[in-house]
């Protein structure tokens, strides 16, 4: 069973700071756990999301498919004369193709995101520590690593002004 | 970029994130009040007005309204675009002051937006009833049909309209479950009801604010924002489609899609204003909803007339200006001075002049002031919907034609019975959502402490500052 290190902190600077020394010191940290989005941690876990470029692909395929289909059905399926005016009404066809990209693109996109960040209804939350939707800001060190002095970094935790630091046997890379 | 001088705090009473947590979510979990039940009660007999409404529409049509042929939109079409209309402020709260960096938004946000996805859904409504077979609505999709197969008009506003509406509905409330999904995870880790823990547990999808998570969020938010945006514009102004592309005198103008969006915005906040001074005194969430955050709301209120006032000048204007016998006579002698002299005006009033007052500071300043003006603008933007309507309708080009309108008790009965699903909506939202954006003002609760500025400084003021 994996070990990890939790470290609990009442404020999000402390976890900052926290965060940078425990990295410059060699350790690893797992996963973070914050009740607000925290942009310096989210940038320095280096992870990097795709989701604006997906969506910008299913804006291209949206409109695409909608402007090919009412072309198939206004020109080639079934055309219909209003008034005279060419069966291939691009303009007038835009409107629908603005409003129907918009609608599939935020579908698609909402798809993605969950697939992605593994959340769907009835999900069970695998949570480390529950006060971390609510007020509390939790770090958590990998202490799987060869050469990890749980002292010491219990030591620079604490320093950096974590409330709490246990050690926890659940398994938060699943996550 | 936020200046506490002049906005002041977001959050008054140094709220701990832990206290922040408990006090949005208190009403949740305290026992029903009495004024709820007995709200909840009314909305229902409201709404249950409304279905029999609708009973007698379906079953014996559309003959128990007043319309007739000359004024063929009654109220069912004026409901629809006054609700489309106050549907509008959930965007324009969550996605313009988004890209404005407006950080006050978020104790508003939540609210904006359950209003949207309540009021679209009462706006959808009407035009299904219109149809008098409301059970043949399906032939409004383009689907393979064994007909030809004969697909829909797609150079139709009214077909533009439908795919707005249900696009506007989809994702504005997507946009607004999206949003919630951290707060009901915040729930489920903080309440000891074992049911709330099973219930908001299942509606929080395993969220647990890993920094993957927020990642993804991030994104997510910063997509929808991004192309929800357009809608803003575009369903109001696919809306006023279905007027400024026919050739009623008074409705074809180019000025019809801004003037509507505008119109849209302003009946929108004023809701929020309402809806927001409710929040602050039935559930005390003075702390969050602090007087500054309703004097912007009123600012922005202010700035808004104006346009609407312009709108409403340039309209007249226009119609003297033309030339046209028939524009003139729509504007002055069937609005300002004939037959609906008293809709004109009263638009007039509640929306240009009234909201006027709010240049004052000592009527920013005091609620039941800011209340009693919020709800005379959505009247006001009510009889506005009734000014393009109908008057047009009713003195078209040949007087032979001509021909008045009042609604019957049916469809007074609809549009009672849409209030009534509102408020019995918005009541359910208040009762069983948190109405704050828990994760979102904790996120901005930090900047209420004091600026450093020290950083600004240079080196020489400093070094003074610590010699004193």
């Amino acid at each position: 069973m994996n070990k990890y290190m939790v470290g609990v902190f009442n404020d999000e600077f402390d976890l900052v700071k926290a965060f940078d020394q425990v990295k410059a010191s060699g350790n690893r940290i797992d996963e973070v756990f914050t009740p607000y989005p925290i942009h310096e941690v989210i940038v320095k876990m280096g992870k990097r999301t795709r989701i604006s470029h997906a969506a910008f692909f299913y804006g291209v395929f949206g409109a695409a498919s909608l402007l090919g289909f009412m072309y198939f059905a206004s020109v080639i399926s079934w055309p219909l004369n209003f008034g005279g005016k060419p069966t291939n009404a691009f303009p007038s066809f835009l409107v629908v193709t603005i409003v129907g990209t918009i609608l599939i693109v935020t579908i698609l996109t909402l798809l993605t995101f969950s697939i992605r960040a593994k959340i769907f209804p009835g999900k069970k939350a695998d949570i480390v520590d529950l006060r971390a939707t609510n007020d509390k800001f939790i770090l958590v060190v990998d202490s799987n690593v060869p050469g990890f002095q749980p002292d010491k970094v219990e030591k620079l935790l604490k320093d950096n002004g974590a409330s709490e630091v246990y050690l926890n046997v659940e398994s938060p890379a699943k996550l | 970029m936020y200046n506490l001088q002049i906005r002041g705090k977001h959050i008054h009473g140094d709220k701990s994130l832990g206290r922040i947590s408990t006090d949005i979510i208190a009403p949740i979990d305290d026992k029903t009040p009495l004024w709820w039940s007995a709200a909840f009660v009314v909305s229902l007999g409201l709404f249950g007005w409304g279905i029999y409404s609708m009973y007698i529409t379906v079953t014996q049509g559309i003959g128990t309204w007043g319309v007739n042929n000359t004024v063929g939109w009654g109220w069912a079409i004026i409901n629809f675009v006054w609700w489309i209309g106050i549907g509008h402020a959930g965007t324009a709260f969550s996605i313009f002051l988004l890209i404005l960096r407006q950080t006050w938004r978020t104790a508003i946000n939540r609210a904006a937006e359950a209003m949207t996805v309540v009021a679209v859904g009462c706006a959808a409504l009407f035009p299904l009833l219109h149809m008098g077979r409301p059970w043949l609505f399906f032939f409004i999709f383009p689907y393979p049909n064994t007909r030809g197969p004969l697909w829909v008009n797609f150079n139709s506003p009214l077909f533009w309209d439908f795919v707005a509406i249900s696009a506007y509905l989809l994702i504005s409330a997507s946009f607004w479950y999206f949003g919630m999904v951290p707060d009901f995870a915040t729930i489920r880790d903080t309440t000891k009801s074992k049911v709330k823990k099973a219930v908001y547990g299942f509606f929080s999808f395993g969220w647990t604010g890993s920094s993957k998570q927020w990642l993804r969020f991030e994104a997510l938010s910063f997509v929808l924002g991004g192309i929800a945006a357009v809608l803003v514009v575009s369903v109001h102004s696919i809306v006023s489609t279905d007027f400024a592309v026919s050739v009623e005198p008074g409705w074809h103008t180019t000025i019809f899609p801004p003037y509507f969006v505008v119109g849209a915005i302003f009946s929108g906040f004023a809701m929020v204003l309402t809806l927001v001074a409710l929040m602050r005194k039935l559930y005390k969430m003075e702390d969050f909803i602090t007087d500054s955050h309703v004097d912007a709301v009123c600012r922005v209120l202010i700035f808004i007339s104006l346009i609407m006032g312009t709108a409403y000048l340039t309209e007249i204007f226009m119609a003297w200006y033309s030339g046209s016998t028939y524009e003139m006579y729509t504007f002055f002698r069937n609005r300002i001075f004939g037959e609906y002299a008293f809709q004109f005006w009263a638009m007039f009033i509640c929306n240009a002049i009234i909201p006027q007052l709010f240049w004052f500071k000592s009527v920013r300043s005091r609620l039941w002031i800011v209340f009693i003006i919020s709800i005379l603008i959505n009247i006001g933007m009510w009889f506005e919907r009734f000014n393009i309507v109908v008057t047009s309708l009713s003195k078209n080009y040949i007087p032979a034609n001509w021909a008045s309108y009042s609604p019957t008790i049916i469809e007074i009965g609809l549009f009672v019975g849409t209030l009534g699903m509102f408020s019995a909506g918005v009541l359910l939202f208040f009762r069983y959502i948190p109405m704050i954006a828990i994760s979102e003002i904790k996120s901005v609760s930090k900047y209420d402490k004091e600026p450093d500025l020290t950083q600004f400084l240079s080196h020489e003021t400093q070094k003074n500052q610590a010699k004193h």
